[in-house]
């Protein structure tokens, strides 16, 4: 039971770092707890046992490590566009061929104005 | 007696047709959205989506440009970058299509559709372009009322929903992909909600079923539009297989009202 716990902290505290460190870390919160869970099951039953094994500790703080990089991401790093200037130019040159296109086409004389709903009537 | 009603619908089902002017959208607006993931209340923001309008004059007319963008934060990049743009030029009195404009770039995925709408003959020429020089041509048949993705957006926001009752459905033909994707919105009432740009009294919308249970909250992609003149997107929550995508609004400016 001991190693069982031991070895899903191990792995849930793989996933917690592994997800910290990805744009997904707002994620790895669940994994993290999870974790901190099975160390705790584990570092109870070990102690329970007589000798704790380093391994548990050594789980708890690296995930305490992955719960610290998911919250300085979360608090400190702002979420920005960048690299938009491709965007752009291809926004404008859309534009410069849509306008010769919609020259082409057999618009009627539409203009730029609220229709008036009584009027209509 | 079923003739008068059948007239009162008539002329109810009239002034609707008319009253879908535009008095919500002007030139010059712009909104911002954050797109996010949302697993059990842990929010990922993925992208930034932002809708512009702009006036567009030609020779012969003075037109609406409606333009939106999607485009993923730096963080992911790296990962998958999306650079994603949608345009579509219409008439700015009832949003009527003329020309569509759809420029994917999805990691190493690219794609350009574009359409010329001919709301005369109810035709569209379809010009598609992918990678490695692939160009199709075709031309497709359409129903009259046929939109593409981005005017059916703005077209939502032109619909009177004062006079709607809880349940009403308007449905919506759009083209994409060149199908023509039937698609219904149900009007589930007011409800207020806090976003970005304050507290807002908004209309709450289902969209995308037709099926009766609507009403009971079995469906999973809503959208709450401002209940103001303007009826602006500021939120939408839309069901994908693990958590929920939400589309926040995070800033507004050059509303018409």
């Amino acid at each position: 039971m001991k190693k069982l716990f031991t070895i899903l902290a191990i792995i849930t505290c793989a996933i917690a770092i592994i997800f910290s460190v990805l744009p997904i870390s707002n994620l790895a919160v669940f994994p993290a707890a999870f974790a901190l869970i099975f160390c705790g099951i584990a570092f109870y039953l070990s102690k329970k046992t007589g000798k704790v094994k380093k391994i548990v500790q050594f789980t708890f703080l690296l995930t305490l490590c992955a719960l610290s990089i998911t919250a300085y991401k979360a608090f400190f790093v702002k979420n920005e566009v960048v690299n938009t200037p491709i965007l752009n130019e291809k926004e404008a040159q859309f534009e410069e061929e849509a306008i010769e296109e919609l020259e082409n086409l057999d618009l009627e004389s539409i203009e730029f104005e609220d229709v008036d709903i009584e009027k209509i009537n | 007696m079923t003739r008068i009603t059948l007239i009162f619908l008539l002329l109810v089902a009239l002034t609707a047709t008319v009253s879908a002017q535009n008095k919500a959208i002007a030139s010059g607006e712009k909104l911002t959205y954050t797109a996010s993931y949302n697993m059990s209340g842990v929010l990922t923001d993925i992208a930034q989506v932002t809708m512009e309008t702009s006036e567009v004059k030609t020779s012969k007319a003075t037109l609406l440009r409606l333009k939106c963008t999607a485009a993923t934060y730096s963080k992911w990049d790296n990962f998958f970058k999306i650079r994603d743009l949608y345009e579509s030029y219409v008439n700015p009195n009832n949003l009527t299509p003329y020309l569509y404009n759809r420029d994917v770039n999805e990691g190493s995925y690219f794609k350009n559709v574009k359409y010329t709408f001919s709301n005369g003959t109810n035709t569209v020429k379809s010009v598609m372009k992918k990678k490695n020089n692939f160009v199709e041509n075709k031309s497709i048949k359409i129903n009259s009322g046929t939109k593409d993705i981005v005017s059916t957006l703005y077209y939502m926001r032109i619909l009177d929903y004062k006079s709607m009752s809880v349940g009403t459905k308007k449905s919506f033909t759009i083209l994409f992909d060149n199908e023509e994707i039937k698609g219904i919105i149900t009007y589930l009432g007011k409800e207020t909600i806090s976003t970005a740009i304050g507290k807002k009294e908004c209309y709450k919308l289902a969209v995308g079923s037709s099926e009766a249970n609507v009403l009971q909250g079995k469906n999973s992609n809503f959208l709450w539009l401002t209940a103001d003149e303007n009826k602006i997107i500021v939120y939408g929550k839309f069901k994908i297989p693990v958590g929920n995508g939400e589309l926040k609004i995070k800033s507004a400016s050059g509303l018409k009202n």
